[in-house]
């Protein structure tokens, strides 16, 4: 059984759906690559796994208990686990805060370690964010807090996991800068945000995920808002510790490079579904899906004959996700037949899977 | 240059003429339409708040000096910070350049002011990066497209019109767009109407700052199909100011790589990427993560230590000496020339690696 097993994951924001039926595993100590174009689902699947989506709040079911999960109904036809009883102070605030059916309706499973983490309560889940599973966002600027000193920040994950206080939590931040790399570590605790380049924003980022040796990394884009020489050194990084620890590290990008790089197994994801995956050696030897190839044409590479003609994806990805009438990618793909559009495709293989009617009689 | 305050005849009764899509195209003549000498751009830092000191420059670009053959592709890159976007700016005197010179199609754009200017301007076109940030959100696509033309003179709203049309068919947009705004398209549709709108007065010149870098992958080869398709239609010159070394091979014929407001290196775009000579643009070249496992599992990274100096206080010397894994004394002593290594290839550093 893999560290992380995500089954048909599905996310809807109302009545448009983000995710529809997810599933991928992590397995310990690899790396997995969520690939795909914006629009895709890759950072909805990340944020539900781990339960940063806002709950909705709109006719739910009343609160049940853990050991009986109860499911509904939902609109759509598929069913929505009900959620776990509130926490007393979110019942209280939020009706003020958001709007009566905003929010996300999140159901399927992610069981890490034997837990599904789709069920926790609220409180059991906080207790293992940060600790068990951490994340790494794209954006360090936005994710750190502008106004407290970065080693508050990293301190306030060794108090609430490891009980660490005091000059000990400082003497374990600063080694945790440290680890990550930044020069003078000690002076650099008490500066904030705004005074830490890009890449050195990223590294604390990751000192304060990687700070209670996580057996799960979720890393979203982590070097897309960065520079090539920086993301060759934040992907070296990442590299190291997942390698020093045997942390299992789930990568989300948009980037096939970066998944080359980094990734043993690739999960490409299109309007909100996994449409191959492979390990990667196989993913970039023989893809198969139109749509992997089709992103493979479209990347300029520097080890091919200059100017060579690319060749892109037509058209550009839907806003409505439809699945259940046929290939969603059926209006951009060059190989589109009839059985395309004449029902479901399925995701078939094991191995290397993918969900494409005309794969067999092409290849 | 005050005598100059009147427009030349020329260029306004040339841009008069109305849709005539083959106006810019000289075809391919090899010689340089843009020459861009010693080029300047520093920015005064101000302290102080009743009285405002100047205390020192931030040199943003710091004496770059380029050509573009006519109907060629030169493509500028480098990380953020190094200057490479205020350089394209300053180019069409959208930024006022501290010192150097600006030579467009034989006329100095650097002395160029007023009117003259103004109207010097429908040559020289460029491309933004964010498409939605670009385009007037109130504005439709019919409004978008002829307003270059408007504030140019050309035509009849009938003409503008047809030209719209036809511009937005180069780019291949359909002519139902017109009535359109914004926020309806796509990133890639976006960003078609913004060369759209620049290819409207038929410039000789576009510079297309991190014209894909918003877009997704797929689409980002569209648009730089696009770009290829367009330069033969139209007889375009491009300057593509880019990070991402890929694209810029893609598209250019010429490259030169920037750093800390400085050309390092400059040569044809096939050699720079096959024998790079200065160190900078080698880390570079083997930082970009290729699509293919096999090449990733095997290849040789330089990584760079640190981040860019600040351009307020750059380094003395060699401006990469900070970073530099070969760096020795000589580096920060003495300025390295910008020379020829080879034919048509230049190089700023001390050493022949």
């Amino acid at each position: 059984m893999a560290l992380l097993e995500v089954e048909d994951l599905r996310v809807a924001f109302g009545a448009s759906t983000a995710v529809d039926g997810v599933s991928f595993s992590v397995p310990e100590g690899k790396v997995v690559g969520l690939v795909g174009e914006s629009g895709c689902g890759k950072s909805v699947t990340s944020l539900a796994i781990m339960g940063l989506l806002p709950k909705r709040r709109n006719g739910r079911p009343a609160p049940v208990t853990a050991s009986r999960p109860v499911t509904v109904e939902a609109a759509d036809g598929g069913t929505v686990a009900a959620p776990t009883g509130p926490p007393p102070s979110a019942t209280a605030v939020a009706p003020v805060l958001r709007r009566r059916g905003s929010g996300a309706d999140v159901s399927g499973r992610a069981v890490f370690d034997g837990t599904d983490l789709l069920s926790l309560a609220p409180a059991a889940m906080r207790r293992r964010r940060g600790k068990d599973l951490a994340m790494v966002f794209q954006d360090p600027l936005s994710s750190l807090n502008p106004v407290v000193p970065i080693g508050r920040q990293i301190t306030e994950v060794l108090e609430r996991h490891r009980g660490l206080k005091g000059d000990k939590a400082s003497k374990e931040a600063a080694n945790l800068l440290d680890r990550v790399g930044i020069p003078d570590p000690t002076r650099r605790l008490k500066e904030y945000p705004h005074q830490l380049s890009g890449g050195m924003r990223q590294r604390v980022l990751i000192a304060i995920a990687v700070a209670c040796n996580p057996r799960l990394l979720i890393a979203d884009e982590p070097t897309t808002a960065l520079d090539v020489t920086i993301q060759a050194q934040i992907l070296e990084l990442l590299k190291d510790l997942v390698e020093a620890e045997g942390t299992a590290l789930l990568m989300i990008t948009h980037d096939l490079g970066v998944v080359a790089g980094i990734c043993d197994e690739v999960n490409v994801l299109y309007s909100g579904r996994v449409v191959e995956s492979a390990p990667v050696r196989e993913l970039f030897a023989a893809p198969t899906h139109p749509y992997t190839v089709g992103l493979l044409g479209s990347i300029p590479r520097l080890d091919l004959p200059i100017h060579e003609p690319l060749t892109p994806i037509r058209g550009s990805i839907a806003d409505v996700i439809r699945w259940h009438d046929g290939c969603a990618f059926a209006p951009r793909c060059d190989r589109v037949a009839a059985p395309c559009v004449a029902g479901e495709p399925a995701l078939v293989g094991a191995v290397h899977a993918h969900r494409c009617v005309m794969a067999e009689e092409v290849a | 240059m005050s005598t100059e305050q009147h427009a030349e005849p020329h260029v306004p009764a040339q841009r008069t003429e109305g849709p005539d899509l083959s106006t810019a195209a000289t075809g391919p003549v090899a010689a340089p339409l843009l020459e861009v000498e010693d080029l300047k751009v520093h920015f005064p830092i101000r302290r102080g708040i009743v009285v405002e000191r100047v205390v020192g420059h931030v040199q943003a670009v710091d004496g770059v000096g380029l050509s573009i053959d006519s109907g060629g592709t030169y493509g500028l890159v480098g990380e953020s910070g190094c200057g490479k976007t205020t350089f394209g700016r300053a180019v069409l005197r959208l930024e006022e350049p501290t010192g150097g010179r600006v030579r467009l199609g034989g006329d100095e754009v650097t002395a160029m002011k007023g009117e003259k200017l103004r109207r010097f301007r429908s040559k020289m076109q460029m491309v933004f990066q964010d498409p939605l940030g670009s385009l007037n959100p109130r504005h439709n696509v019919d409004m978008l497209l002829s307003e270059p033309l408007k504030v140019h003179g050309v035509g009849s709203k009938a003409e503008r019109r047809k030209l719209a049309v036809e511009t937005l068919d180069a780019v291949g947009l359909p002519k139902s767009v017109l009535e359109r705004f914004p926020h309806e398209f796509s990133g890639g549709q976006r960003q078609r109407l913004g060369i759209a709108r620049a290819l409207m007065l038929r410039p000789d010149l576009i510079v297309c700052d991190e014209p894909v870098s918003a877009l997704d992958v797929s689409i980002q080869a569209q648009v730089m199909n696009l770009l290829d398709e367009l330069q033969d239609e139209f007889g375009l010159t491009y300057l593509v100011i880019a990070h991402d070394l890929a694209v810029v091979r893609h598209l250019s014929d010429r490259v030169g790589v920037m750093y800390l407001g400085k050309l390092v290196e400059e040569a044809d775009s096939e050699t720079i990427y096959e024998h790079p000579r200065h160190p900078y643009t080698k880390a570079l070249l083997s930082a970009v993560p290729q699509p293919d496992p096999e090449v990733e599992a095997n290849r040789e990274r330089i990584i760079l230590k640190g981040d860019l100096p600040s351009p307020a206080n750059p380094p003395s010397g060699c401006r990469f000496r900070t970073r530099c894994p070969w760096a020795e004394d000589i580096c920060a002593e003495v300025e390295p020339e910008w020379r020829e290594a080879a034919s048509g290839h230049k190089v700023a550093c001390h050493f022949d690696l």
